[in-house]
């Protein structure tokens, strides 16, 4: 890799955001302490009734992963707008949307990845059947990168603009309505004991298509924003 | 060939020019919304006669169809001006898509509540969670969304475009919305009114329908004209046609 070439730059662009990542360890374990205590309070609110909560035990892990990975994007672009590296990223020569894709996955890693190891744990403290937790993490693995692309449009568009988590919830609501429901369909026909490849297969399709448009769109977005 | 109206579109992407037109248009589109609704509902609630089986229930009709359809086309409206907004930079057309979004959050809202007022005695409920319902709940939070984003911003024009372009991402999400909830559960009855094939409704309800579809888009004109000229008093006040407009007004008192 040259110096100053597109890979070398997003290479080290990942190192960069890893490294700050791994010298805040206590911020990544944030999202997995929230979505414990989220699925511990749901027993306590229902009763312990096992029929019951392993009929709602997959959409309530992802209900509480997608709260978790909301709470965690505000944090994507925070620091480096505060710190003003991200207008040092908008002007450099490499193609924005690349950069962003990068730092997205990055961020991904991060937030999103240790959800996805806890989920099975949590499945569990929920009575979900052992033969369903396959479907849950197949499903958590599309559908969370997907959340963070999405996710990742909208900080972008709300970079230039005071705190605002209220309004990211409201905006990402009607984004990741399908997302949810093609999850949760998988899980629900996995526990009725139905093939659920076809909405993992959906969910795989959008997550392709978010790949390829999302970093454009947020990199479009966050000249939109910053644009002052 | 004409090019008279190229030339008129040009002229109107001024503020000032647009200013005064809205102002000769409002007072007309008011008028006739007003007129076309009185006459739909005249046509509706006394001269239709009752459903065979709904009863006189389904008279909420005229105003719900209405509302749904002027619901998704404002949306439409207001995403082809966020769309010219954000690629001409055409000011006006940014204002339009802005003053848009609340006039369709609130159609959105009448077909909500209506909907429900028809929901209890028809299904017995007053919300389910069924495909179209659920759709125009989703339609109403990006709505909001759009509005929430617009007045988050210091700036108004930046926020203007900010959310211009969220309203384009979210004429992406409606289709997708709407079949994945299609797909996940449906209880709503299918259209009546078609644009292509006969439609499945009897003249003398079909009549009062279309009229208040006309009264509600020239509602919509009106509304739209009297909110973007507010916007564009407010926006551009430090201007010389502003103040020859306010001086005008207020005799030669400064």
């Amino acid at each position: 890799m040259t110096p100053g070439s597109t890979s070398a730059a997003c290479a080290a662009l990942f190192r960069r955001d890893l490294t700050l990542a791994w010298r805040r360890r206590g911020d990544i374990a944030m999202p997995v302490l929230y979505a414990v205590i989220v699925t511990t309070l749901f027993p306590f609110a229902l009763g312990p009734e096992a029929a019951l909560l392993a009929r709602i035990s997959g959409g309530v892990v992802l209900v509480t992963v997608l709260l978790a990975i909301l709470l965690a994007l505000d944090s994507l672009f925070r620091s480096d707008i505060d710190d003003g590296s991200l207008e040092q990223l908008m002007l450099a020569p490499q193609p924005l949307a690349l950069l962003l894709g990068v730092k997205i996955l990055a961020h991904w890693l991060t937030a999103a990845a240790p959800l996805i190891v806890v989920a099975p744990v949590l499945a569990s403290m929920l009575r979900m059947p052992a033969n369903v937790i396959p479907a849950l993490i197949a499903a958590l693995v599309l559908a969370t990168p997907l959340l963070s692309l999405l996710g990742a449009v909208l900080v972008a568009l709300t970079a230039g603009t005071r705190r605002s988590g209220m309004l990211l919830a409201l905006m990402l609501l009607p984004l990741c309505v399908p997302v949810v429901i093609f999850a949760a369909g998988a899980v629900a026909a996995a526990q009725e004991g139905l093939p659920w490849v076809a909405p993992i297969a959906w969910l795989g399709a959008a997550l392709a298509l978010a790949l390829v448009l999302a970093p454009m769109a947020c990199a479009a977005a966050l000249r939109i924003a910053m644009d002052a | 060939m004409a090019n008279w109206v190229p030339l008129w579109l040009h002229k109107l992407g001024s503020p000032p020019i647009f200013y005064r037109f809205a102002g000769v248009v409002r007072p007309w589109a008011l008028a006739l919304a007003i007129l076309a609704a009185l006459a739909a509902l005249y046509g509706g609630l006394v001269l239709a006669p009752a459903d065979y089986q709904q009863g006189d229930a389904y008279r909420i009709i005229f105003i719900h169809v209405p509302s749904a359809w002027m619901s998704l086309f404002i949306y439409g409206a207001m995403a082809v001006a966020a769309f010219v907004g954000l690629v001409w930079r055409i000011k006006i057309a940014e204002v339009v898509a802005m003053e848009s979004a609340p006039i369709g959050a609130a159609f959105t809202f009448i077909t909500l509540v209506t909907g429900s007022l028809w929901g209890k005695p028809m299904w017995g409920t007053w919300w389910t969670w069924d495909a179209r319902l659920t759709s125009e709940l989703v339609l109403l939070f990006l709505y909001l969304g759009v509005i929430g984003l617009y007045h988050s911003f210091e700036d108004r024009r930046q926020g203007a475009r900010a959310a211009s372009f969220l309203a384009l991402i979210g004429i992406v999400n409606v289709p997708i919305v709407h079949f994945s909830v299609n797909w996940w559960n449906t209880l709503h009855q299918g259209s009546t009114v078609r644009i292509l094939g006969p439609s499945h409704i009897e003249m003398s309800m079909l009549w009062p329908l279309l009229t208040m579809m006309l009264a509600t888009k020239l509602y919509y004109i009106a509304s739209l004209f009297a909110r973007v000229r507010a916007d564009l008093i407010a926006t551009e006040s430090g201007k010389d046609w502003v103040r020859a407009i306010a001086l005008a007004e207020n005799g030669d008192r400064p």
